[in-house]
């Protein structure tokens, strides 16, 4: 019958009319966001390790830092961190990278601001970070620090380790090339630290901290093999 | 004894019925169309400039943002794209679920066509159930990725993050929702009189113009060309599922959005069967930081988007930066046989003839 | 309660013949009084209305209307016409002043002129004509020209395109829209409208003429420029029709009108079809809201559920489909009553 289609539509409008809303009211009530909602991007000051992963990742030159390097201190200090929101993509480029998780997404959502110069957010470095314990020299009792968490950094550095002394175990070859020079010596190496598991665990150590004091350490251990085979050679023959 | 002129008329960059910023400009003799002219430009954003500035990995949220409507697809094209070029394997299961959000994104972008459509010709309402069910899409879009609308959440070589374990439930229920949808939608809609007799006979584009034209996606297969490249040339793990290709016949815009509705369904069966078949595993291969494809090596991929055949072309010159980026966009194509199918209808059916062939300006303007 | 009008009225014309004031005095200014009320009655009724076609709207799609100002947003069209009021106020360079300032006066002049015969209960009309239906008919046709005339003295080809469509449509609609009553004049015996309710105490006339109930439906619709039939002034087309140069009040002015032709046009088919202010317990006046605010939500569920009719398929629809069915509507009451009759019914 002509119409019919008409009739349903009707009917679909009506059902519709008595069943409840599914809109709620903004300002009172907050919309449910799942948990990874990319919101507003937030930056964890003490986590920064001042890698610079993150603004090379950034499409859109969103991040930037300022770093101060003090005389005597091994590596650089994050002293200032600017998030220019208004370029930001969005794109958790930069928090995937991050190997520190430093920076995350936060639920804010509501991020207009009245004019362009308050959409940058920068983030000083806060005054408790520099009264950290560094070594043994502070032992005089004062104001008790808090020290900042380092359980991650110990962590991502537990696992550096462990990858050198796996490349180690397998292509001793090409690592151990970049410490020591001759090809007698790197095998002599390698044969070492196949058996040796502290050998092992100390190079790689000290690969990741000190490459200097890794190679002349290679050194001495190979020429002390060399010593003691050569002993051996002159007891045998 | 009496002369009628043409006049002009304006379908103006600013209208709440062209999808975008459109501009078609209709010749008119009295209440005829004599001929349709597109202008477009409106919403170019300079994005395959852009791309000669940004590593492959920093292109990506500007890809999402290509065919905005369905973002999960062009990110899937680019990624691909680049995979293809630079040799990159992808673990299983990130396949399968690649494949999941790429149908989820097809069908919320049917799900747009059908509500827009349906407030072009004035049933207001039929927006509002149409977005009411994309809702549903868009939250398991932000459990697995955080967006809702742009998604970046593929990289080159696996995914961002693995799914979250609500996103099952959640694509579940979407799916047993599926055909309460689509009678909804074939009752208000596509089964109402008043909008048979407005989309019925109108805007025919017959077969061989289409394929003139290079037209492709649902507007082909309406004309009857059964011609779907994830048939025809699969990508990924597409040659694995078992599903159909809806095809019309007349190639009018009844036909069209026939099409659009039964391919929902079979995105649906597409989702069933990547969740059955999803293998356990990581999502994330071993990738280099810094990807340098070969010096002078170019490549085309292209894949099946809602609105037609989505190529990127990339030319390498063994930099970090792509020395090219091209995006073949459907959209722009298809919207070069405006002109042909609205000559001798009436002014209200260029709108409808625009919102059948089914443009996104971010993508044809890019 | 049921004479509580007919009462008060009554009192305040004998109080004032009791003034020392000639009866026909005492009626000129009880006649003012009644169109002032109508005036008053007609913009409340309008504000609820605006009110209740965004809730009922918003209902349909599952949202809420209006719902900040006031209890359920009952103000929310105070707030609008203040806002209406506060606009600049634009007329065109070369618009034809006179044309364009008086269109929107004259259609809401000939919008509140309806209600003159509408009988808002019992013994209640304002001016009880013996050929009410008659003069509510033509003086409904008065408003096309209100739009050619907006149409015109804007000055503007969309707005002359526009109103030219919309006068087309409005008088493609008119034959039907005579042509259904014609069955209800035919069994009532009379073009009062008052003896029209008082034919339907036994059964009310959408029974014995469904078809014209329904034919008069879409005619109506089509005659308010709303609904399905809305091409000359959407928005999803090209411009707003004839009223696209109007401004700030004057295009409130023409809303206020087409709600006003909404409310007459309702009330007029619950008095032919659906008994007017016949019912039982409550006052007649109150019976005659029900059913007028039954009928406008018909055509507000009407308006936001189907897509746009286009425009050459309106007039054929017209000429092609509710003539005929119109026709033979008063063909088969002609002979059914004649049938009846002779069965001595």
């Amino acid at each position: 019958m002509f119409g019919k289609g008409l009739l349903e539509g009707l009917g679909i409008t009506l059902k519709h009319a008595f069943e409840k809303d599914k809109t709620i009211q903004y300002p009172e009530e907050r919309p449910y966001l799942q948990d990874r909602f990319r919101g507003c991007l937030a930056f964890d000051f003490p986590k920064c390790i001042a890698c610079g992963l993150c603004t090379k990742a950034c499409p859109n030159n969103v991040l930037s830092f300022e770093t101060i390097k003090e005389e005597g201190a091994k590596k650089k200090k994050v002293q200032s961190y600017t998030i220019d929101l208004q370029y930001c993509l969005f794109c958790n480029l930069c928090v995937e990278v991050c190997p520190t998780n430093t920076l995350y997404f936060t639920h804010d959502f509501e991020l207009s601001t009245y004019s362009r110069q308050d959409i940058k957010i920068v983030y000083h470095r806060p005054p408790e970070l520099d009264l950290v314990v560094e070594g043994k020299e502070d032992e005089s009792p004062g104001v008790k620090v808090e020290l900042p968490d380092n359980s991650e950094a110990e962590a991502k550095r537990l696992k550096q380790i462990e990858a050198i002394k796996t490349v180690l175990g397998k292509n001793p070859q090409k690592s151990l090339s970049k410490i020591l020079t001759s090809e007698t010596d790197i095998a002599i190496m390698s044969a070492l630290l196949s058996t040796d598991d502290k050998k092992l665990s100390k190079l790689a150590e000290l690969l990741i901290d000190d490459r200097d004091k890794a190679s002349k350490l290679a050194q001495a251990w190979v020429n002390k093999d060399k010593k003691d085979h050569s002993k051996e050679g002159c007891e045998q023959g | 004894m009496f002369e009628t002129d043409q006049y002009t008329i304006n379908i103006g960059p600013q209208h709440p019925s062209t999808h975008g910023g459109l501009h078609v400009e209709a010749l008119m003799d009295g209440e005829t169309v004599v001929d349709a002219i597109v202008h477009l430009g409106y919403v170019h954003r300079s994005v395959e400039k852009i791309a000669e500035s940004r590593t492959y990995t920093q292109f990506i949220p500007y890809a999402s943002r290509l065919d905005y409507l369905a973002s999960h697809l062009p990110t899937l094209g680019y990624v691909q794209a680049v995979e293809k070029l630079t040799g990159v394997e992808v673990p299983e299961r990130t396949e399968y679920i690649r494949v999941i959000l790429a149908e989820l994104s097809r069908i919320a972008s049917h799900e747009v066509f059908v509500g827009s459509l349906a407030i072009d010709l004035g049933a207001t309402t039929g927006l509002i159930y149409c977005l009411r069910d994309r809702e549903r899409i868009m939250d398991m879009f932000e459990m697995s990725s955080g967006q809702r609308l742009i998604t970046s959440y593929m990289r080159i070589g696996g995914i961002s993050y693995d799914l979250p374990d609500e996103f099952f439930p959640a694509v579940k229920s979407f799916l047993d929702n599926i055909p309460r949808m689509i009678d909804e939608y074939t009752g208000l809609i596509s089964g109402n009189e008043i909008l048979q007799a407005r989309c019925q006979g109108i805007g025919i584009l017959t077969a061989e113009t289409a394929l003139a034209y290079g037209v492709t996606g649902p507007n082909l297969r309406a004309s009857g060309i059964a011609y779907d490249i994830r048939k025809v040339d699969p990508y990924g793990v597409y040659s694995r599922f078992d599903f159909e290709v809806p095809i019309g016949e007349r190639g009018d815009c009844m036909e069209r959005l026939i099409v659009r509705i039964k391919e929902i369904e079979q995105s649906g069966r597409i989702i069933r069967q990547a969740l059955e078949q999803m293998p356990a595993g990581e999502v994330k291969d071993k990738v280099p930081k810094v990807l340098k494809p070969e010096k002078g090596k170019e490549v085309y991929h292209r894949i099946e988007s809602s609105k037609g055949e989505l190529g990127f072309y990339l030319l390498s010159d063994g930099t970090e930066k792509p020395s090219r980026v091209h995006v073949r966009a459907p959209s722009f194509v298809n919207l070069m046989v405006l002109p042909l199918i609205s000559r001798g209808c009436k002014l209200q059916d260029i709108i409808a003839n625009i919102a059948t062939l089914d443009p996104v300006l971010g993508e044809s303007d890019r | 309660m049921e004479n509580l009008i007919l009462c008060m009225a009554h009192a305040l014309t004998s109080w004032l013949v009791s003034l020392g004031l000639s009866p026909w005095w005492a009626d000129l200014i009880l006649l003012t009084l009644q169109w002032t009320t109508i005036v008053m009655i007609i913009t409340f009724n309008v504000l609820i209305l605006i009110w209740l076609e965004r809730k009922v709207a918003g209902f349909m799609q599952e949202r809420l209307g209006p719902n900040r100002l006031g209890p359920f947003g009952l103000f929310q069209t105070i707030a609008d016409t203040l806002k209406l009021l506060t606009k600049e106020d634009i007329i065109p360079a070369r618009a034809d002043k006179w044309i364009f300032m008086t269109a929107p006066m004259f259609f809401i002049i000939v919008a509140v002129l309806l209600y003159a015969v509408i009988p808002m209960g019992k013994d209640m009309a304002v001016v009880d004509l013996n050929v009410g239906l008659f003069y509510f008919i033509s003086v409904g046709s008065l408003s096309t020209i209100c739009i050619l005339m907006a149409g015109w003295g804007s000055n503007n080809k969309w707005s002359l395109l526009g109103a030219m469509r919309s006068v087309a449509q409005m008088i493609s609609y008119e034959i039907p829209l005579a042509f259904s009553l014609l069955g209800v004049v035919m069994i009532a015996g009379s073009l009062n409208l008052s003896a029209i309710v008082a034919a339907q105490h036994k059964l009310w006339f959408i029974i014995l003429q469904p078809i014209a109930f329904v034919t008069y439906f879409i005619a109506a619709t089509a005659e308010l420029n709303r609904g399905p039939f809305d091409m000359p002034e959407a928005e999803q087309e090209l411009t707003a029709g004839a009223y696209t140069e109007y401004t700030g009040m004057r295009w409130a002015l023409f809303f206020l009108a087409e709600y006003t032709n909404l409310v007459a046009v309702s009330a007029l088919a619950s008095t032919l079809f659906l008994g007017g202010w016949l019912g039982p317990w409550l006052p007649s006046w109150i019976w005659i809201i029900i059913k007028t605010y039954m009928v406008m939500l018909i055509f507000m569920w009407l308006k936001w559920t189907f897509p746009r009719i286009r425009m050459d398929h309106l007039m054929s629809f017209s000429w092609k489909v509710l003539i005929p069915i119109s026709l033979i509507n008063i063909i088969i009451t002609g002979a059914g009553i004649q049938f009846l009759r002779g069965m001595g019914w």
